[in-house]
């Protein structure tokens, strides 16, 4: 559940930044198509980066040890 | 056009007329008629001028006469007055003697009689020429003349320069044709003028009035002449100014005409070889397509890996450095390069301060890729209940179990951007194939390694994620290695979902299948090709037999088709070599994501902490300072550079290297300037 909301949170930013882009940096459909190719490579990139750090911790396979006097 | 244009205005000058300062609007006016006009007006000068010419050196010829007859009827009355006062003398003196003078008077008759048969010349003379003109004339007769000079009080004009000079007239008496020619030589060389008369005074006066009549004549001819000229000049200067407006127009369109043509002849040498290429950047882009373009200029329309490095070569970098504190420091850095842009770019750095200033956008993406990869992989402590939701738990650092929990997470990750990255090469290569409509490209190079990589890679990339999924404790190493060493045996322990045996027999037989495929059919379909090409060509040489440089051509066009199948199949052997092998070593050297941020933890714990711990004020100012030498001599100068190497070959070898050429060159707009550099080398 946390993956899946945490993901559509990307979603929407890629989107808001997408729509940012092509309002404030209105440059002809070359530029824009572009700025939009730009965006969501970054987004994914990001995206990717956070995903395989949270898989990797939703089940560890290493038992962690609280504290070395145990 | 011009040339005559400058004739009228020099004439126009001289005249002392203005050109016409208006110029009227004859919107009709055409280049043809108006050559014609101006060819016209031209030769119509010109012809003035000559006749004007003319009528004045013949004007001045006459006033010479005339001044030359006046003297000379002055001189001849005074001789003539003195002659006869000397008769009337002798013959008194004779009336007084008688008869005894009588031989005497007789005596004078026979004087008389030589005088007439004596010669004469006259003309006009330099008055500074005069006293040596006078001695030589002398010196060569002998003194066996008679020379007479008369001063003309006002300057004359001379016939031949057209200058006032002042001049003398002269007579001069001679006997025998010996003595005349000399005398006609000297008055060549000083430059003499020289006039026929008759020594009969009323023949004198008859030439004097004609002359008169002459003079008169000529001056109201010149005057007229001169009326006409004017008004002719007058006239060109009315249209002067639009003359020359609309031959400068001309000439305008004419070199711009000119460039034209230079157009046309560069499209027609653009069928002879491949267009040079250019890609349209700005100051952000232009370094990131200079990082594309040091692997190899793209071909001709070529699909630009640029676009993509904009963003993909600073995230790979910020993988491997990925520490937010010293993303700080980069991103402090690249600002201030940029801050100070407009004063750096007009100043002269040096070679490293000039590729950082070059490169400070770059400088800029990595830092803030940094600092976002640092947040989300900051270490920590995993909790039992839940999942950190952002990062790595912070709890987790300083446990026993934080490296080997780090180690794995980091090599997973650098499976799965590497197997992402190159997908996307791939994907690349698609579009390129299809851009160009190349269906051998799609379907025996695209599909084929698409499924060679995913076969594998891409499902040790599916298995990663299932079993952090799952928490499975298999071991991916061993799984991968006996799907190939005993693909039939059972999984055991190993195994992470129902099925699995047999989807992996099937993605190895995939993977089998998907290598000859690549190899085989390409160049057998490219042979095929060009035997279709060559029939048709043979077709075309049949029904040209006849014309000759049409055969020639079609010679020349099959030498350049010549087809080697031999080097095409080894071609693509390496070629399908090179990416099977590539794309385990490219897997492989994904690991280099691993780098960077053991060596922060080691200065971090060991330097500044390890001085704080000593509770001693000298201890901790060298134990900072240390830590801050390190922090900037170690990690930003030297560790940056290196996840900069390390992200500028991955992007090389794993994406460029998938679908580009890079076989191309740069276009470089034509200068003289450039030819002049040329030729001095």
């Amino acid at each position: 559940m946390g993956f899946s909301v945490t993901t559509l949170v990307f979603a929407v930013i890629g989107i808001v930044a997408s729509l940012s882009t092509r309002i404030c940096f209105n440059r002809g459909p070359s530029a824009n198509l572009f700025h939009l190719t730009l965006v969501l490579t970054a987004t994914t990139c990001c995206w990717m980066m956070w995903a395989i750090v949270y898989l990797a911790q939703m089940k560890p396979l290493i038992v962690p040890i609280l504290s070395e006097g145990e | 056009m011009a040339r005559r244009l400058r004739l009228f205005k020099e004439q126009m000058t001289k005249a002392g007329v203005s050109p016409s300062m208006w110029s009227t609007r004859d919107d009709h006016f055409d280049l043809e008629h108006l050559e014609v006009k101006l060819e016209e007006l031209e030769a119509e000068l010109l012809e003035i001028n000559a006749n004007n010419e003319k009528l004045q050196h013949t004007y001045n010829e006459l006033l010479e006469y005339k001044l030359v007859l006046e003297k000379v009827g002055e001189l001849f009355s005074s001789a003539k007055n003195k002659a006869v006062a000397h008769q009337k003398e002798l013959e008194f003196q004779t009336t007084v003697e008688g008869s005894i003078d009588s031989p005497l008077l007789l005596e004078q008759e026979e004087t008389t009689t030589k005088q007439i048969k004596l010669g004469f010349i006259g003309g006009l003379v330099h008055r500074e020429k005069s006293i040596p003109f006078e001695r030589i004339i002398f010196r060569a007769a002998r003194g066996n003349l008679f020379l007479k000079q008369g001063v003309i009080e006002h300057p004359v004009l001379d016939p031949l320069s057209g200058e006032m000079v002042h001049k003398n007239v002269f007579v001069v008496f001679y006997s025998g044709e010996r003595v005349k020619s000399k005398i006609l030589k000297i008055c060549d060389a000083f430059g003499a003028n020289r006039y026929a008369f008759s020594n009969d005074s009323s023949k004198q006066f008859q030439t004097i009035r004609e002359v008169s009549g002459r003079i008169s004549e000529l001056k109201a001819t010149i005057d007229a002449a001169l009326i006409h000229r004017s008004t002719l000049l007058q006239t060109i200067g009315y249209h002067h100014g639009q003359w020359r407006l609309l031959i400068h127009k001309v000439l305008q369109r004419a070199t711009m005409d000119c460039s034209s043509q230079v157009v046309a002849i560069f499209q027609v040498l653009e069928t002879t070889e491949s267009p040079p290429t250019y890609f349209c950047t700005n100051k952000f882009t232009s370094s990131f397509q200079e990082i594309v373009d040091a692997y190899g200029i793209a071909k001709y329309q070529e699909a630009n890996p640029g676009v993509y490095t904009v963003v993909t070569f600073p995230f790979l970098f910020a993988v491997m450095f990925g520490d937010w504190g010293h993303g700080i420091c980069l991103l402090l850095a690249a600002l201030y390069l940029m801050i100070r842009e407009r004063k750096f770019a007009s100043q002269k750095l040096g070679d490293i301060m000039e590729m950082a200033f070059g490169g400070r956008y770059i400088i800029m993406m990595m830092a803030l890729f940094s600092i976002y990869t640092g947040d989300a992989s900051t270490t920590g402590f995993i909790k039992v209940r839940s999942t950190y939701p952002f990062g790595v738990d912070p709890k987790c650092h300083g446990t026993r179990s934080e490296l080997p929990f780090l180690n794995s997470l980091k090599m997973k990750m650098s499976i799965l951007l590497g197997v992402s990255q190159m997908n996307l090469g791939i994907i690349m290569s698609y579009f390129n194939a299809k851009y160009f409509k190349n269906n051998i490209n799609i379907w025996y190079q695209f599909v084929p390694q698409i499924i060679f990589l995913n076969s594998l890679f891409g499902y040790l990339s599916l298995l990663i994620i299932i079993k952090w999924s799952t928490g499975s404790q298999a071991d991916l190493y061993h799984l991968m290695i006996y799907t190939f060493l005993s693909p039939t045996d059972d999984l055991g322990e190993n195994q992470l979902f129902v099925g699995q045996k047999l989807l992996q027999l099937v993605l190895l037989l995939l993977a089998v299948v998907a290598v000859p495929w690549m190899l085989l059919p390409k160049p057998f379909l490219l042979k095929k090709q060009h035997q279709e090409r060559h029939q048709g060509q043979s077709y075309d040489l049949l029904c040209g037999t006849d014309d000759t440089l049409e055969s020639e051509s079609q010679s020349i066009a099959h030498d350049h088709d010549e087809f080697d199948f031999s080097e095409v199949f080894v071609h693509q052997l390496i070629h399908t070599i090179e990416f099977v092998l590539g794309a385990v070593s490219n897997t492989a050297s994904s690991l280099r994501f691993l780098a960077h941020s053991e060596l922060s933890s080691v200065f971090y714990d060991k330097v500044l902490l390890l001085a704080w711990g000593y509770n001693n004020t000298i201890v901790l100012i060298i134990g900072i300072f240390v830590f801050i030498c390190a922090t900037v001599g170690v990690l930003l100068l030297m560790e940056s550079p290196s996840a900069f190497l390390h992200a500028l070959r991955l992007h090389w070898v794993e994406y460029q290297n998938k679908f580009y050429e890079g076989d191309g060159y740069k276009f470089f707009p034509f200068s003289f300037t450039l030819l002049t550099d040329e030729d001095e080398l």
